[in-house]
Order: C-alpha cells, then structure tokens, then sequence
C-alpha cells in the first residue's frame, strides 16, 4: 500500500463531536487521516482546499454541520460552493475532483463518520497517491548588502538623478499611497530594506509608467523583479491575494508528471488540428472563470474560444498544448524565478517536441512570457510567438475581409505589458479602427500612459489598487461610452471586482468585452 | 512553381485598360515576360493609346498561348482588367461569355452588363497606402496572378523584378504580394460565402 496522506478539515461545532466519540472509543480511524480542527467549513477558503493538495495532500475531506445546523448561519452553503469550484479546478488542473470531498454529520453521527472515512481512505488508496511533487520549503536566507548593490548595478539604478518624474507619473502615488518609486530606489541604493521599503517593494504594480517618465531610463519595473526574487528568498509570504491561490495553483503545475485537463471546456464548434504547426496558447482562463464564479460574472474563457474561432476563420486549426501550464508570468514577477523557470522549461519542451513553428496568443501576459523572458532566462525556444491582434492585422490587410459596423460608443483598457512592455498600442487601435464603432473615445490616460488595472501578479491588492480602479473606471464611465474593450483578461477581472463595489451601487457598472471577442462577432468575408 | 490554368485552351486573350500614366502597358509587357520567359509559352504584346497619351485611353492586349501566335489583335478577351471606368465602357461588350472581368473598384463601376460575378480590389487605394501611387497597376498584376492563374506565381514575380526599375524591386514585389494576398483572401471570400459560412462565429 502507497504512503498517503489525507486531510480531515473537521469543523469544531458539531462533526467534532463525533470525531471525539470515534477517538474515545478508539474505533479504528485509518491511520492515514490527519485531522485538522476548524472553526467552521465556510472559513476554509478556496485558497486552503488547494494548497492542501499543493503541499502533498492526496484527498482532502471537508466535514461540517448540515446545512441548517451552521452555527453561523451560511457557513455550509459557503462550503459547498467552495468545494464545487475547488473540484472543478482540481479537474483542470489535473489533480482529479475525486480526491476532494464535503461531507456534513450531527453530533451524535460517530458510525457513519467512520464508515465515510473509511470508504474515502479506500478511495483514495485506489487512486494512488497524487503526482504533485510539492515544493521544498527553503530556509531563509539573509540578503546582503553585497547581493542588494549587485541588482542595483544590474539595473543601472545608479543613473536615478532623483528628479522625482517616476513618483509624479506613478499611478499608486497619485492615488494617494505614500509610495514612491524614487524612494524606493534611494533607499535600496542605501542598503535599506527595512519593512516598510519592502511594503513598497511587494507594492509595485510593474506597470512600467514610471519607466517611460525616467530620463535615465531606469527599467524600475524589472528592477523590482529582481529586488522581489531576493525578498522572496529570505521571507515566507509575498502578498499574495486570495490567500495565494494563484501561486498555489502555479507552483503545483511545476510538478512534471501532472496531466492537466485545461481544454475541456471547449465549445464543440471550435476546429483543432493535433499536427498543425501553429499552436494557439491559451492562458489560465478556465482558472480564472472557475475561481471567480461566485463573485462575478467572468468569462475570460469567451477570449480563447473565440480567438480559435478567429484563426478557423482563416482557415487555421491550430494545435492546443494538452498539457499546457500557466506561463508562469505572476511567479516571475512576484519574485519565484524558480518555479517560473520550470513552468518555462516545460511549456517550451512540450511546444518544441510538436514541432511547431509559430504560436499564437491572445493573452499580453503569455505573449510577453513566451515572447521574451523565456529566451531571456535562458530558456530554449524554438518558435516564432505572434499576438493574435498581429495575426488579426496581417490576415484582415490581406483583403477581402471587413468588419460589421458596431452601433456602440466604446473606449479602451490598454494593458500594460502590450501597450508600454512591448510598445504595441497602435495594434488594438488599428482593430479597433475597422470597427467602426458609433465613437471610439479615449479615456483620459491612454496609450502608453494609460492607467493600469490595479493589480499585477495577484500580489499587494489593497485599497490604494481599488481607488485605482475605480478612477479608471470613472474615466471609462466619463467618455460615456457604453462598452468597455479590454485586451488582457486580468484587466476585466480587477475591473469587474471594483465594478462589485456595493457602496457605488451601479456607479461604476460598464459593459466590458475582450477585443478578440469583438472582433470575432463582427468579421466576415465581403 | 504553382500550377497554371486552362490546361486544355491553350490560348489566353488579356486586354487590360486604364489610362496614360497607369503603368498600363508595363503591365501587359510584364505579363507577356511572365508568360515567355517563366512559364516558357508563346506571348505577344500589342499596346494602343488614345489620342492624347497622357492620361487618355490607353491599353494593352496580351495573348499567351501554348502554340505559335498568329495574330496578336484581340477582339473578344477572356480576361479584362480594367482600371478606368472609359476602358471598361469600351471593353465590357467584348468580353467573352464566361470570360473573367477584373476591375479597380474606387475607378470602375461596373454595370448591368458586367454579369454576376467579377472581382474588384482597391488597388490605386492600396498603392497610395504604400505611399507609391504609381504601383497600383502591380498591385493589380498581383491579383490578376492570384485570380486568374494564367501565368505562374514564380514567372510573375521574377519578371515584375526583371521590369522595374532598379532599386525599385523590393517595393514592388511588396505591392505584387499585396495584389496576391488580396487575391487569395477574395478567392477564400467566395468559397465561405459559396459554403455559406461568412462569419467567425456560427
Ligand atoms: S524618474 Fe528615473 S531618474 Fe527620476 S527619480 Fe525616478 S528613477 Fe530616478
Ligand atoms: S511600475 Fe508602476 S506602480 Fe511601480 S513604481 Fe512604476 S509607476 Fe509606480
Ligand atoms: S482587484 Fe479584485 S480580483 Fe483583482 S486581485 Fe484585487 S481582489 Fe483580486
């Protein structure tokens, strides 16, 4: 029999009860469950469930109160949402939904408790334990003076002629965080981290404004990526949100013998080709439309399926990457090189061995990963990487094709690594030109100085990123259009969270769509 | 070297119009080169003005043929380009029933006697994209290849190269390639539509 391990999550109000009696009578309690008291069911988060399994769990059980009997009223029917969101993700990601369970006892239900826990544990036996290798803690390790002054030289940050542009563009220091870039950089020139420089440090959204202001062109964004991989090696946490599922999730797909299941989702009518040479990459949508679901209406999932629909509308049936795993864009730049590395390695040894030639993305985000930091991190690339816009301009320039007009006045979300990383915010203008919407008006900040989303790497959400969000959405609301066209999934993600907002009611509700899918509503052949 | 058409005539009749200035008759020489040298047929030219050379009628009549040429007057074209509306007045009687009509739509409006089918690319818009106005009679060439495949797609491209001035080759195989892939994506266009599937999302 394997070794495994299984996690009994056992809330304390009434299921413990029955837990206690099957410990007093020492009633035979397989040895491989090992039971962790909580408060409640509802308060073990979606974040908790998954990291069980990223941490070398092979089953999970969650056990609580039955649905009435929650002490604090909607603890269960949290429950039971988190856990079905948790499966569907294990699902994807290739771990397998059966290995998570709820369950709910009385008190006084100690026998059947035991016959559940016995029959899970003979599950899971079967089953086999699961294929994530978790990854080894690490000690802490100091950072020197010596390893600070060598990322600082690095960067060239000794060119800052403390001029102050970056703090006066910075879009966190306009909102009103006492944060300055310049600061950051005089104090990490100094040598100085103390905790409230590494706030700042964690803080940053990399969104890259500051650069485009320097006049000595210090990269700080890449700088602070840097700064961040040493953090990260003397510190635990990184400031994750969403109790770090993200990165939870990101470094359980390190784990080479993991099958993920990402496409199942995929509408029937989209054509795939298993031998073409071009390869759609798709991003972690599925993720992100499961993950969310309760909170609000997301569906980045549309982005893919309709960015295939676009390339089978010239005639391209693209591959998928079955076994495709998360770019690992959030890991690189929330400091983990390590695991972005293994990500890298593996996306780009499975892309090598099909044999493919170009790659095409819909995602800014995948598109700056596997376009650029791949090879610069010495990662071997053997195909061309296109964002789909590129491929949209260059099939539509050839002719014979237009697009409906649009009877909407829209504006654009500019994302910030298309727009300022790879200086490409003419390509969704010129898409959004052949639209011929109604009015097409900027927001106030735009092209390379547009304002961000807010948020960038699943790291540092605060209320500053929320102000931040919700003046950009008052610019969005202010050109009075009424559909919002963004080009990066996560931008309709933080957005749409700030849209959630219950104090401003409606205030800040607008349309918001993807580029691709508009572009795939409105093409067709003359 | 892609495949050429009409395997069994082996006689093509081309007229194309427009007026002085076009590149008309570069065009119709170009085709002829295309025709002789690369795809190693007989062809001849015959190049008519109208009374005043600049900007008047002008155009070219080129017949490719797989046998000697006897008589190089066209009557009744196959295939008619037309980059001016008085050319393709002058013309459109005279094209052959099934024969193929091929025109510059912001130039040309082509009316009742045009039939059904036709193909039309913007090419003077195109060329004036490009910032070479003067090149849209190669953008035009381009999609003749693309359209019509009465010479190859290599032989086209080498004698467009061996025609135009010096220096001004690359340009040019660019507005050639343009023509070309306006051309594809037209043919691709009626195969959607013949297939009844003209949008991305069904
Ligand atoms: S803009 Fe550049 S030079 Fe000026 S303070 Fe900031 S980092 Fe230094
Ligand atoms: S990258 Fe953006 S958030 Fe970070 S310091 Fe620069 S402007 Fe501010
Ligand atoms: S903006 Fe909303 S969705 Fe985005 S990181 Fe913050 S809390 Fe999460």
């Amino acid at each position: 029999m394997e070794n495994i391990n299984i996690i009994l999550f056992v809330c304390n109000w009434g299921p413990h009860t029955a837990f206690q009696t099957l410990q007093d009578i020492r009633a035979d309690i397989p040895p491989e469950i090992k039971m962790v008291r909580i408060p409640c069911t509802g308060r073990i988060s979606k974040s908790l469930l998954f990291k069980s399994f990223e941490k070398g769990a092979d089953g999970v059980m969650l056990v609580g109160c039955k649905s009435g009997a929650c002490r604090y009223g909607s603890g269960t029917t949290t429950a039971i949402e988190n856990i079905r969101d948790t499966r569907e993700l294990l699902e994807l990601v290739g771990i397998g939904k059966e290995r998570l369970r709820l369950a709910t006892f009385l008190p006084d239900e100690s026998e059947a408790l035991l016959q559940l826990l016995t029959e899970f544990t003979n599950k899971i036996q079967e089953l086999g334990s699961s294929t994530v290798v978790p990854s080894k803690g690490q000690a802490p390790e100091f950072i020197s003076r010596e390893l600070l002054a060598e990322t600082v030289s690095l960067h060239d940050v000794f060119t800052c002629q403390d001029c102050g542009k970056c703090t006066s563009a910075c879009p966190l220091a306009l909102i009103g965080k006492p944060f300055s870039p310049r600061a950051v950089a005089n104090s990490v020139i100094a040598g100085d981290i103390s905790s409230s420089v590494k706030d700042d440090i964690w803080s940053c959204l990399t969104c890259g404004l500051c650069y485009e202001r320097c006049p000595s062109a210090v990269n700080f964004s890449e700088f602070i990526q840097d700064i961040r991989y040493l953090l990260k090696k003397s510190e635990l946490t990184g400031h994750e949100t969403h109790g770090g599922f993200f990165h939870s999730l990101m470094r359980t797909m390190t784990t080479p013998e993991l099958k993920t299941d990402r496409w199942n989702w995929l509408p029937d009518d989209v054509k795939i080709d298993k031998k073409s040479k071009t390869l759609f990459f798709g991003g972690c949508a599925p993720y992100f439309d499961t993950f969310f679901r309760k909170f609000m209406d997301v569906n980045t999932c549309n982005i893919l399926s309709d960015s295939i629909r676009l390339l089978n509308f010239f005639d391209i049936q693209p591959a998928l990457l079955e076994n495709e795993r998360c770019c690992g864009h959030d890991l690189l730049w929330s400091g983990d090189k390590e695991n972005f590395l293994k990500l890298a390695r593996l996306n780009a040894e499975a892309i090598n061995n099909l044999g493919i030639e170009e790659v095409i993305t819909a995602c800014p985000e995948c598109y700056r990963s596997l376009g650029h930091d791949y090879a610069k991190h010495g990662v071997d690339i053997q195909f061309n990487v296109t964002h789909l816009y590129d491929f949209l301009e260059r099939e539509i320039g050839k002719g014979a094709v237009d697009l409906k007009k649009m009877d909407r006045n829209i504006t654009y979300q500019d994302s910030c690594r298309l727009s300022r990383f790879e200086n490409k915010s003419d390509l969704p203008r010129k898409l959004l030109s052949r639209l011929k919407p109604d009015g097409f008006q900027e927001m106030q900040e735009t092209a390379s100085a547009a304002l961000c989303c807010g948020n960038s790497a699943w790291i540092g959400c605060d209320a500053y990123s929320k102000a931040l969000q919700v003046k950009r959405l008052m610019q969005a609301k202010s050109t009075g259009s009424e559909l919002l066209v963004t080009s990066c999934p996560k931008c309709q993600i933080h957005l749409k969270c700030a849209m959630e907002d219950p104090f401003r009611g409606d205030d800040l509700k607008i349309e918001t769509m993807d580029l691709a899918s508009i572009v795939a509503r409105s093409i067709y052949w003359e | 070297m892609t495949e050429t058409k009409n395997k069994e005539t082996t006689k093509i009749d081309v007229v194309v119009t427009g007026f002085g200035g076009q590149g008309i008759v570069l065009t119709g020489r170009i085709l002829g080169k295309a025709a002789a040298l690369g795809d190693h047929k007989e062809s001849t030219l015959v190049q008519s003005y109208g009374p005043e050379s600049r900007g008047g009628a002008c155009s070219a009549q080129v017949v490719i043929s797989d046998n000697t040429i006897h008589y190089p007057y066209i009557k009744f074209p196959d295939i008619l380009v037309c980059m001016s509306q008085s050319g393709y007045e002058k013309y459109i009687g005279q094209l052959k029933e099934g024969g193929e009509l091929l025109i510059d739509q912001d130039l040309v409006r082509p009316g009742k006697e045009a039939g059904e089918i036709w193909y039309s690319i913007p090419a003077t818009r195109m060329a004036e994209e490009l910032g070479r106005k003067m090149m849209a009679n190669i953008i035009m060439l381009g999609f003749f290849t693309a359209i019509t495949k009465a010479v190859s797609l290599d032989s086209a491209r080498n004698a467009v190269v061996g025609s135009v001035p010096k220096g001004t080759e690359e340009m040019n195989l660019k507005a050639f390639t343009k023509g070309c892939d306006y051309g594809l994506a037209t043919l691709k266009g009626l195969e959607k539509k013949a297939a009844g599937r003209t949008g991305a999302i069904l």
